[in-house]
C-alpha cells in the first residue's frame, strides 16, 4: 500500500499566491529529489486574482505513482501550512485532517495561542502545532502571476516566506530531509532559518 | 476509408497490435528513453513550451478558463522576446477564430484556443477555416457549457465541433500533449491535408496538474517539423481571393476535397507518429492505444485525461483476475474505424466512459458511444455495448468507480447482454 503524505496550505489570494504556492513547490522538489513521487497544485476553485481572499495549495508526496492526482482537494491531509495566521479565525483549516497530522502557521505567536483556533475534534487528532515567524525571516512576499492557472512559474521558487515556511513543515513533520529543503529553495537562508527557529508544542 | 489508407490498414494494425500492453508514451516515463531536460508541466505548460518550439507566428487570444494559461505563457515569452510571434487579443471568440484564420490564409503558423462556452461561441468560423483550407492549430481545454457553467472538464464543448472537418484528438498527459501540438501541426500542414487541427486536453485534470514533461531539443523538433508551405497564401503583392461565395451546383465538389483531405489524413497520421517516434524515441500507436488488451475479454473505452487513473484502476482489476483492458483512440476525427473495428471485434463487452452528454441521441448516453456503435456494425459477432456516464460537470472518476465499471463489464461479457445502453456513474437509478 503507497503511503502517501498530503499537504494543504492555506494563504491569501494575490498577496500569497505565489509564497503559498512555492511552500508546496520547495517540498515537493526536495521530496521528488529524494526519489519521492510529487504533485504540487492549485485549488482549482479558489480564484487567486481576489485579493486577501483565502487561497489553497496542494501538494502530494508518495512512495508510489500518484493514482488519485485528478482529485481537485486534499479531502484528508496529514500536514496543514497556515501562511496568514488571521485566516484561522474564520475557517477550521485542519478539517479532514488525519490522525497524527500537523498544522504549522507562519505567526511570532507561541503555538500554545494559537491552538485555541483549532476546534476540539481537529485538536485530538493533531501530534503538533508550531510556529514560524516567516514573515519575520523572510519579509519578502513576491508578487507574480507567472505560475497561476496552470502556467509555469518563471520566477524562483523559495525566495521570500514560502521558503521559511517550507523549511519549518520540513522541520516539523520530518518528511523530507534539511538538506533537500534547502537546496530546493531559492533563498536557502530562508529555509534554513525556517527549519531551525520554528517554534514546536508535541501534543502527543 | 481512403483508397491510400486501405493499402496501409495491415500495417497499421499490426503496429497497434504490437503496442498491446504497453504502457504508452508520458504514462510511464521511466521506462522511456526520451533524451531532453525534464520538467513538471501541466498540459497548458506543455502545448505553450511546443508552441515556442515550432515556432508560431501569430497567436490570438481571448480569456477564458481553463485554457488561459497557455497564452499566459505564449504572451510572457513574446514580451521576453523568446518568442518572435505576433500576438493579437480578439473582441471575444468569433473575432479571434477569424483572426487565426486570417493569419492562416496569409501563410502564418497560427495558434489560437479557447475552452467550453467560448469554443461555442466562435462555431461558426470553424467551417471557413477548414473550408479554406487553413491550417489553423487551436488548443481546447475542456469546461462544461452553461448548464452546469463549472469550471470542471466535460468534452460537449469539442464535440459538439466534431463535423466541422477539423483534425481532431485528446491527451491523456502533459507530456502527450506537448507531443500532439508538434505532431498536429505537422499532420494539419501536409500538402495532402491541409486542414485546421483541434488540440484537446481535459480542463483541470490535464490543463492544471503539473507532471513530468521531457522538453526535446530544439534541433529535434525543427527535424521533425518544418517550415509551413502554404500555396496561394493571401498577399498584397499577388493579389487572389478565399472562400468566394458559390453558386449551389458548385458546392459539392468543395465538400468533396474536404472529405479526400480529411480521409487523406489516415496515412499522413501514421507517417507524422512513426516519424516523431524515430525521432524522438516514444512509442506511440498512430490511432489507437491499447492498454493491457493482450488477453481482455472486456474493456473502458475512454478518449482524454480520464485513461490516465483508468490504467490505474485497470492494474488493480487485473490483479483480481479480471480481463479488462483499456482502448484510448487519439484521434477523434478522422475516426479510425476499420481500425477500431478490428481490435474491438476480439472483445466480449465494450463500456465507452462518456464525459459528454448526447441528449436525446440514439441509446441516450454520449458522442462517442454513437461512434463506437457505427464502428461495430461491420462486425458480424456484436460485442456487447454500453456506456459509463461518468465525469459530468468535470467530476473526478475515482478508482472506485472504475470498478463499478469492470464488474458490470465483467458481467456483460459472461451473460452477453447488459441491462442498460447507459449506465450514470453514482447513480444507481438511472
Amino acid at each position: 500500500m503507497a503511503k502517501t503524505t498530503e499537504i494543504t496550505v492555506w494563504a491569501t489570494g494575490v498577496v500569497q499566491d505565489k509564497e503559498g504556492r512555492d511552500v508546496c513547490l520547495v517540498l515537493t522538489e526536495a521530496a521528488f529529489s529524494e526519489g519521492f513521487f510529487t504533485q504540487a497544485f492549485d485549488n482549482y476553485v479558489d480564484l487567486p486574482d481576489r485579493i486577501n481572499v483565502q487561497v489553497r495549495k496542494y501538494a502530494r508526496i508518495s512512495d508510489a505513482e500518484i493514482e488519485n492526482k485528478f482529485e481537485y482537494e486534499n479531502h484528508r491531509p496529514n500536514i496543514i501550512g497556515v501562511a496568514e495566521a488571521t485566516i484561522m479565525k474564520g475557517i477550521n483549516v485542519c478539517k479532514g485532517l488525519q490522525d497524527g497530522g500537523y498544522l504549522i502557521i507562519n505567526s511570532t505567536k507561541a503555538p500554545e495561542d494559537l491552538l485555541k483556533y483549532v476546534p476540539e475534534k481537529e485538536r485530538k487528532r493533531l501530534k503538533a502545532i508550531a510556529c514560524v515567524d516567516a514573515l519575520g525571516i523572510a519579509p519578502e512576499q513576491l508578487i507574480d502571476y507567472s505560475g497561476a492557472e496552470g502556467a509555469e512559474d518563471v520566477s524562483a521558487i523559495g525566495l521570500g516566506l514560502g521558503a521559511a515556511m517550507a523549511g519549518a513543515i520540513a522541520a516539523v513533520s520530518g518528511l523530507v530531509k534539511k538538506e533537500s529543503v534547502l537546496g530546493a529553495a531559492a533563498n536557502r537562508t530562508a529555509a534554513k532559518r525556517g527549519y531551525d527557529e520554528v517554534k514546536i508544542k508535541v501534543l502527543k | 476509408m481512403a483508397e491510400q489508407y486501405k493499402d496501409k490498414k495491415e500495417e497499421i494494425l499490426k503496429e497497434t497490435v504490437k503496442m498491446t500492453g504497453y504502457e504508452d508514451a508520458g504514462f510511464d516515463w521511466k521506462s522511456e528513453k526520451r533524451v531532453g531536460a525534464t520538467k513538471f508541466l501541466t498540459g497548458l505548460g506543455a502545448v505553450a513550451h511546443a508552441l515556442k518550439m515550432a515556432d508560431i507566428d501569430v497567436a490570438s487570444s481571448y480569456p477564458i478558463r481553463p485554457y488561459t494559461g497557455a497564452m499566459m505563457m505564449l504572451s510572457q515569452m513574446a514580451a521576453r522576446g523568446e518568442l518572435d510571434v505576433e500576438f493579437v487579443h480578439g473582441e471575444g471568440e468569433h473575432g479571434q477564430l477569424g483572426i487565426a484564420h486570417g493569419a492562416s490564409a496569409a501563410g502564418a503558423r497560427a495558434f489560437t484556443g479557447s475552452s467550453g462556452v467560448g469554443v461555442m461561441y466562435a462555431m461558426e468560423v470553424y467551417s471557413p477555416i477548414s473550408g479554406g483550407r487553413c491550417p489553423v492549430q487551436m488548443l481546447i481545454g475542456n469546461r462544461t457549457l452553461d448548464p452546469p457553467g463549472d469550471f470542471g472538464s466535460e468534452h460537449t464543448d469539442a464535440l459538439s465541433t466534431r463535423d466541422q472537418c477539423w483534425i481532431m484528438g485528446w491527451a491523456h498527459t502533459p507530456q502527450e500533449a506537448f507531443d500532439n501540438t508538434l505532431m498536429y501541426y505537422r499532420i494539419g500542414e501536409d500538402p495532402r491535408v491541409y486542414l485546421p487541427q483541434m488540440n484537446c486536453q481535459d480542463g483541470y485534470f490535464i490543463t492544471h496538474i503539473p507532471m513530468k514533461v521531457v522538453v526535446p531539443t530544439q534541433e529535434k523538433v525543427d527535424k521533425f517539423l518544418p517550415p509551413l508551405s502554404f500555396p496561394d497564401a493571401l498577399d498584397p503583392l499577388n493579389p487572389l481571393g478565399h472562400g468566394p461565395q458559390l453558386f449551389p451546383g458548385q458546392g459539392h465538389v468543395l465538400e468533396a476535397t474536404r472529405v479526400n483531405a480529411m480521409m487523406g489524413a489516415f496515412p499522413v497520421i501514421d507517417e507524422v507518429v512513426q516519424s516523431f517516434n524515430s525521432i524522438f524515441e516514444t512509442n506511440y500507436s498512430p490511432f489507437v492505444d491499447l492498454y493491457r488488451c493482450e488477453d481482455a475479454e472486456y474493456v473502458l473505452f475512454i478518449s482524454g485525461g480520464h485513461a490516465y487513473t483508468a490504467k490505474f484502476a485497470i492494474n488493480h482489476m487485473r490483479e483480481k483476475g479480471m480481463k479488462i483492458g483499456l482502448v484510448r483512440p487519439r484521434f477523434i476525427r478522422p475516426w479510425a474505424t476499420d481500425v477500431l473495428a478490428d481490435i474491438l471485434s476480439k472483445f466480449k463487452a465494450i463500456g465507452v466512459v462518456e464525459t459528454n452528454n448526447a441528449f436525446g441521441a440514439a441509446r441516450q448516453a454520449g458522442i462517442l458511444t454513437l461512434e463506437v456503435a457505427t464502428t461495430l456494425y461491420q462486425i458480424p459477432n456484436k460485442p456487447v455495448l454500453t456506456a459509463f456516464m461518468g465525469g459530468l460537470g468535470g467530476e473526478v472518476i475515482r478508482l472506485d468507480e472504475f470498478y463499478y465499471m469492470g464488474d458490470v463489464l465483467a458481467k456483460a461479457a459472461k451473460e452477453g447482454k447488459t441491462e442498460r445502453t447507459a449506465y450514470w456513474i453514482g447513480f444507481h437509478n438511472i
